[in-house]
């Protein structure tokens, strides 16, 4: 356990641990766009810049993006100094050049009293950050089904050669974990469709309530050995089937048999 | 782990006090949660099942987490999802043969029976002792 100083408050903190997750876990705010738990930190959109400093450094400072910086002994943080605030706003007038129309980062321009980008905006926006949040979440999932492609202005998220991907499994964790919602899917309860590729949904025999697509319950029986049998029935199914199993143990001891369901 | 949550559908009534029990307790910037906790029909008279989360010892909903996202609490004996970890994908919700890990669509997320932090509200509520949280070792003497 070392100390540190977090906007002069004393907090303690593993040493290597990364500062974002100190500053999270103490209470401590900065914005975060690329950020994820589930995956290992990016720092690609570099909102999450702060200031750091320590007594030996005789007064000299430093801008890190917090979510990969390792935290060591002494370590004095600023989360929301004079350059702290200049460098986000730096950052966001060029997210807003380039995703002028996003309400995500339209809000987030707005707290820090930002309009509009004093940058030229890219001829064909859209929503998209490439913050890869949702090509690393499937990378750690282990489809890997969608990638960052192609370099410069014509960077994007897409399928392999933009063909429906044939390791996509329908699970939707790209489309629902996007921070700007610029993933887009359909899913009418029999069927979805996502990335150009449609799924058929396994659906509740009883309730007709959709649970997961077909080909992400065929790869957790193959991959992670949860049996077939697991997937035939609905969240509430479920539940109704083990009242009546718990009936029927409860039963050997009445003189009375399960009711047959309504 | 000395702590043990124990159901017991004979003493059950169906007053459902624990489902509000659960839902009040778990409510995050007012909105109320979903139930973990249902008692349902267990098929003869009189009989009612507060079906909830068993906390397998080899359960379905940790092997189908394709980000690890939900993990065993050693202290309270309960399998815990990470929320900020837990991608959506709905794995666990499709694959517990209990039905005991849902969606939360008013909280947009995928909860679980978490035992309350080791204190359990539904136990505390509960009028006929169905549900109890004692000492696992209590109950072998």
């Amino acid at each position: 356990m070392i100390n540190i100083s977090i906007n002069g408050r004393l907090v303690q903190a593993e040493e290597g641990e990364f500062l974002l997750t100190v500053m999270k876990r103490n209470g401590f705010k900065a914005p975060a766009l690329c950020h994820h738990e589930a995956v290992e930190p990016y720092g690609g959109c570099r909102l999450c810049m702060v200031e750091i400093s320590k007594p030996q450094w005789k007064g000299w400072k430093d801008l890190v993006v917090s979510c990969l910086y390792p935290v060591s002994a002494d370590l004095e943080v600023q989360t929301d100094s004079e350059a702290v605030i200049q460098e986000r706003k730096t950052v966001l007038h060029l997210l807003l050049a380039r995703n002028p129309h996003t309400k995500e980062i339209k809000d987030l321009a707005a707290e820090y009293g930002i309009v509009r980008s004093k940058y030229q905006e890219v001829a064909e926006p859209d929503d998209c950050i490439l913050c890869a949040i949702c090509t690393r979440i499937c990378d750690a999932m282990g489809f890997s089904a969608i990638s960052l492609v192609n370099r410069g202005h014509g960077r994007e998220v897409a399928p392999p050669l933009n063909e429906p991907p044939p390791d996509c499994t329908g699970c939707l964790a790209c489309a629902l974990n996007c921070p700007t919602n610029y993933i887009k899917y359909t899913d009418n309860g029999m069927t979805r469709e996502i990335w150009g590729k449609t799924f058929e949904m396994l659906r509740d025999p009883q309730t007709g309530m959709p649970t997961i697509t077909r080909v992400f319950a065929e790869y957790l029986t193959k991959h992670r050995e949860i049996p077939e049998e697991y997937f035939g029935l609905g969240d509430e199914s479920h539940r109704k089937r083990t009242a009546r199993n718990f009936g029927k143990i409860a039963a050997w001891t009445r003189e009375e048999t399960v009711r047959e369901e309504a | 782990m000395n702590m043990r949550f124990e159901v017991t559908p004979n003493l059950c009534i169906g007053c459902r006090t624990c489902e509000l029990a659960c839902s009040f307790t778990h409510t995050i910037e007012g909105k109320q949660a979903r139930s973990r906790i249902y008692p349902l029909d267990g098929g003869l008279k009189d009989l009612w099942v507060p079906v909830v989360c068993l906390q397998c010892d080899d359960p379905a909903c940790v092997k189908s987490c394709l980000v690890d996202a939900i993990k065993f609490n050693v202290d309270t004996g309960a399998y815990e999802i990470d929320d900020e970890v837990c991608v959506r994908c709905m794995a666990c919700v499709a694959a517990c043969p209990f039905g005991c890990s849902l969606f939360d669509s008013h909280q947009n997320r995928v909860v679980k029976c978490d035992l309350c932090g080791g204190d359990p509200a539904c136990a505390k509520f509960c009028p006929t002792q169905a549900l109890t949280y004692k000492s696992a070792l209590s109950h072998a003497g």
